[in-house]
Parts: structure tokens; C-alpha cells; sequence
């Protein structure tokens, strides 16, 4: 399948369905090191690209045996190898399994999907294995490398020279400064407060802290915003692996349910829902649709990993998710409200802002580790339930996890 | 003096918009069941799916709503920093554009605009690109 990377395919089974929740669990998490590869990669400038297929093995060897698993014992496969990878069949003949169901559909974070097979019995063991080789490849976002297949905001207003992700956050901030007055010091505290967790993690691509000078003085790419503002573009592989949740019991670590997830997209209009809204009605929908499906309050939530590929996007999430009120979220910031000790602890891996982007798939990571109690530093004491979120320039897809025997 | 520009999509009904244009007309597809002005061109409206369109000739008016100057360069052929502007034109639609006397530095929330033409050239030829310039107070 094909996946274009504002996530687009099949909205409709992406919505929520009731009787899905705490049917399937994550029993195993595995990451590659962004951080020391990134390090290895600035050391020698000649190091050849990255092979994608080789970084999701990584990935996935490191979940399996975090599952306390074999290869024999997943029948379940996906890849989301990114930028033209193999699909699923190809990938399993490296992985060394002999998966009986191919999960093919379900969009860039096929979560939902997942638990439906699951829960269906179109398998047992299920790997999901993303990976993507954005820097080493070249990848650029901006300027003409869309083409006509993705969404119209990609590539339609090129004779105006107007492009890029980083351009979309742009419009939607400066807005948002004359809409409720904020400033480009206020929107510091995002990437500043982000940068502090990422600070405490060994598996972090960007580990210096960070001041309010240091964000001031980074270059601007598209103003109001700076570098700092916008993710990280590095390589990088991520695998989950889901059970039935009765079948989830006996693994290594706690098991972390999927316990609900919803779905909602600007349909027309884009540029008004996305500038003037900042999403609001389709994060406010998405959210109700999930915690409905989770039998949870947003109160309930007590640890959020959002979609920080832009400082200014993870603030329209804080708000569009009602976890502050418009307008709020950038004191909310400043104030250490997604902190450590904070009230609702968000991206405390480091975010893809510090981290890594690996469109969400760390932020995934994140959320298991928290809900197992093993995220060290900074584990959120008792947490029970997290949200995870996959919010692109027109679509948001939250997805909610709990901690076995609390739901 | 033609400013050459990144290519334009040129699918039929994009000639269609751009043949406007050269006559100095901003013309968008209004729907003759639901009202909605769609933009970019389609072949079906954007708000309820039917076909039923009309190519509506606008007062070419509208506001500021959002604006961004580029830093960095995407394209090879434009300089930096480079100014967009997003206007909410009168009839309802929005338009992203340029700016053209003024900047990203001097835009206002809420500045009335009015569109312009200007004389650009890309690898598919010669045309007029609408641009728009603050509306003076009578």
C-alpha cells in the first residue's frame, strides 16, 4: 500500500468502534538509536544512506525480544517503510517470520486497524514495523517534491511560491499571535519544554538544553517561525507488538491496552478550518468519539504524547483536545504544564521536536513505557491512562491507551 | 517584466482559471446547489459533491487573515525572504497569494486587499498570476 505522509487512507476505518476496546494490547516496543546514529552521522559526512529495510529489522528484533517473543510467533505483519520501502510480504522474508495475515490498510498509524484484526482472529502476534530514512535519503519538505496525489495544500500554490509543512504551522501561528495577542517569545516555551525531557533521555536525537536565547537566536525558516519550532528530520525505525489482550497476560512487562481511538478531517475549506479553527471542531470530534469509546473523561488522561511537528501544532492540540481553553496553551507551556510534575506531562520523550520524527511512532513508544511504569526520569507517578495523537495540517487521530487491571 | 515562477497545476479546469485570469478576471467555482465557492479548481464541489459549478466573477476584494515570509528557499528560482499572504476574499473562498506593496514585515490582521495581476512565465508559458495589494481607504 501507499501512504502519503499527511496520513490519508480510508478515514472510515479509522472511526471509533465501541467494541473494540480492551481487546488488544501492546506487549512489545523497540526502537533504533536515533540519538546515536544521528551523532555517527554528523561525525562522518560520508557515511553511506541509511537502508530502510535494515533499520526496521532493528526495530523489530529489539520488540520482539522485549516481547519475550520468537520470530516464529508473530503471524501478523504491517510495514509502513516510508519514502517507497517494501511492503509487508517483502519485509517479512528479511524479518525471518512467515506472517499469515498482511495488514495492508488502515492508513500511516494503523492502530485501529490492528486491534479490529486482532480481535477478529486474522492472527495472533502482530508487528507492526514503521522506519524511514528522511535525512540520509535527502528528503526535503518544501518546494516541488509533491506531486498531484496528495492533499492540494502540498503542491497547489507553487506559482505563488508557497509550500512546505513548515509553511502551513506558519500561517496557523501568526494568526494565533493576533487572535489572542501571543508573541514569538510565548512560542519558545514549547520547543524550550520539550527540550527538557529530551534532555533526560539517552535515546534522544537533541540533548543540549535549551533557553529562551538560544530559541531566539535559531535561524528563522519560515517566519514567525524558527528551526527550533519544526521536528527533526532524521532516520529511524519503530516496532510494536500487539496480542489479544487475553493473550497479552504473560509477557516480560505490563501489557498496555488499546482502549479507544477516534478520527475526524477537514473535509473543505482547508485553509479556513486550519488557519482560523487551528482544527478545532475535527480535535474536538476525534477526542470525543475516543474517550466514548475508552469509557473515560478527558480528566482521566494523565499523560499526552502529541504531534509536535511543529511547537504550534502541539499547542493546537493542548486546546483543540479541550485539555486547556483557546488561547491558553502557550501559558499553559510557560507555566511547566506539560512538564515534569506538571498536570498533563506531553511528549516526554523529547517529542519528535528533540527525539525524533518518526511520525509518531516514538510518541507510540512513549506511551507504552509510561503506562508500564519504566519511563525512568520521568515517569508520570500512577499514571493510568495516555493519550496519543496523530494530528496532521487537516486530520486528527487520537488514540487511547490504559494500563491492564485500571480500566 | 515577467517574473518567472515555480510551475503551475495545469489539469483542464485549471486552464480554465488561468485563461481568466489572463483576461484580468478572478473567476472561482461557485455551486449552483450549495453556494459554496470551491477552491482550488474541481471537478465537483467541495462542500456537497455535485457538479453543477459556475465559474463566478469576484469583486476581487478581501482581508488579511494570515501571512508568512520564507526564510529558507524551496525553490531555486525565487529569492528569500519571500512574503505569502492568506486572504479571506469577500464572497467567502481563500486565497493564498502574494503580497505586492507591502511585506510579511507590514501585513495587518484584518487589512483590506484587492487583487492584482502580474505578468509571470512558467515551463508551460506565459501567464497572468493574481496578487494582491492593500486596498486604499477611500
Amino acid at each position: 500500500m501507499t501512504v502519503d505522509e499527511s496520513g490519508h487512507s480510508a478515514a472510515g476505518e479509522l472511526r471509533a468502534d465501541n467494541d473494540m476496546r480492551a481487546r488488544a494490547a501492546v506487549v512489545g516496543i523497540g526502537v533504533t538509536d536515533f540519538g546515536g546514529d544521528y551523532a555517527a552521522a554528523r561525525a562522518d559526512r560520508t557515511r553511506p544512506p541509511a537502508d530502510v529495510t535494515t533499520v526496521a529489522k532493528l526495530a523489530f528484533d529489539r520488540a520482539l525480544g522485549d516481547a519475550g517473543l520468537r520470530p516464529e510467533d508473530v503471524d501478523g505483519l504491517c510495514a509502513r517503510l516510508l519514502h517507497r520501502g517494501p511492503g509487508a510480504a517483502e519485509l517479512a522474508r528479511t524479518l525471518g517470520v512467515k506472517p499469515r495475515f498482511l495488514l495492508e490498510t488502515g492508513g500511516l498509524h494503523p492502530i485501529p486497524t490492528a486491534v479490529q484484526a486482532l480481535a477478529a482472529g486474522e492472527c495472533d502476534t502482530l508487528a507492526l514495523c514503521y522506519a524511514a530514512v528522511s535525512r540520509s535519503s535527502g528528503r526535503q519538505f518544501g518546494g516541488q517534491t509533491y506531486g498531484g496525489d496528495g492533499r492540494d495544500s502540498y503542491y497547489y500554490y507553487h506559482p505563488w511560491g508557497w509550500s512546505s509543512q513548515a509553511a502551513h504551522w506558519a500561517l496557523m501561528f501568526q494568526h494565533y499571535m493576533a487572535a489572542y495577542g501571543a508573541t514569538e517569545e510565548d512560542l519558545g516555551s514549547v520547543a524550550i519544554a520539550v527540550r527538557r525531557y529530551a534532555t533526560l533521555n539517552d535515546n534522544a536525537t537533541m540533548r543540549n538544553p535549551l533557553s529562551l536565547d538560544d530559541y531566539l537566536g535559531a535561524r528563522y525558516i519560515v517566519r514567525p517561525l524558527r528551526l527550533l519550532d519544526l521536528c527533526l528530520v532524521n532516520d529511524g525505525g519503530v516496532c510494536l507488538i500487539l496480542r489479544r489482550a487475553d493473550a497479552a497476560k504473560d509477557g516480560p512487562h505490563a501489557p498496555v491496552l488499546v482502549q479507544g481511538w477516534g478520527y475526524a478531517e477537514v473535509t473543505h475549506s482547508k485553509m479556513h478550518y486550519m488557519v482560523e479553527e487551528r482544527l478545532r471542531p475535527q480535535l474536538n470530534s476525534a477526542v470525543s468519539e475516543a474517550l466514548t469509546m475508552a469509557h473515560m473523561d478527558l480528566s482521566d488522561v494523565g499523560h499526552f504524547q502529541g504531534y509536535d511537528a511543529s511547537s504550534v501544532h502541539l499547542v493546537n492540540q493542548l486546546e483543540g483536545y479541550g485539555f486547556v481553553k483557546p488561547g491558553e496553551g502557550l501559558d499553559f507551556c510557560r507555566d511547566g504544564g506539560i512538564g515534569v510534575g506538571g498536570s498533563l506531562p506531553t511528549n516526554t520523550n523529547g517529542g519528535m521536536l528533540s527525539e525524533a520524527y518518526m511520525h509518531g511512532w516514538n510518541q507510540l513508544v512513549e506511551c507504552v513505557r509510561q503506562l508500564r511504569h519504566e519511563a525512568g526520569d520521568v515517569q508520570v507517578p500512577g499514571v493510568h491512562a495516555s493519550m496519543f495523537s496523530f494530528a496532521t495540517t487537516d486530520s486528527a487521530q487520537p488514540v487511547i491507551f490504559g494500563r491492564a487491571g485500571e480500566d | 517584466m515577467t517574473e518567472r515562477r515555480p510551475n503551475r497545476v495545469l489539469r483542464p479546469v485549471d486552464e480554465q482559471f488561468w485563461k481568466f485570469c489572463s483576461d484580468r478576471e478572478l473567476r472561482l467555482q461557485r455551486c449552483l446547489d450549495c453556494s459554496h465557492i470551491s477552491w482550488p479548481p474541481t471537478e465537483a464541489c467541495e462542500m456537497c459533491g455535485r457538479t453543477r459549478l459556475s465559474w463566478e466573477l469576484l469583486s476581487g476584494k478581501g482581508t488579511v487573515v494570515s501571512w508568512c515570509t520564507f526564510e529558507r528557499s524551496y525553490y531555486d528560482i525565487l529569492p528569500v525572504p519571500w512574503d505569502n499572504i492568506l486572504v479571506r476574499l469577500d464572497e467567502g473562498a481563500h486565497f493564498l497569494s502574494n503580497p505586492v506593496g507591502f511585506t510579511g514585515g507590514n501585513a495587518k490582521a484584518n487589512m483590506p486587499v484587492r487583487v492584482d495581476f502580474i505578468d509571470c512565465e512558467d515551463d508551460h508559458g506565459s501567464f497572468s498570476l493574481p496578487v494582491f495589494a492593500q486596498e486604499e481607504p477611500k
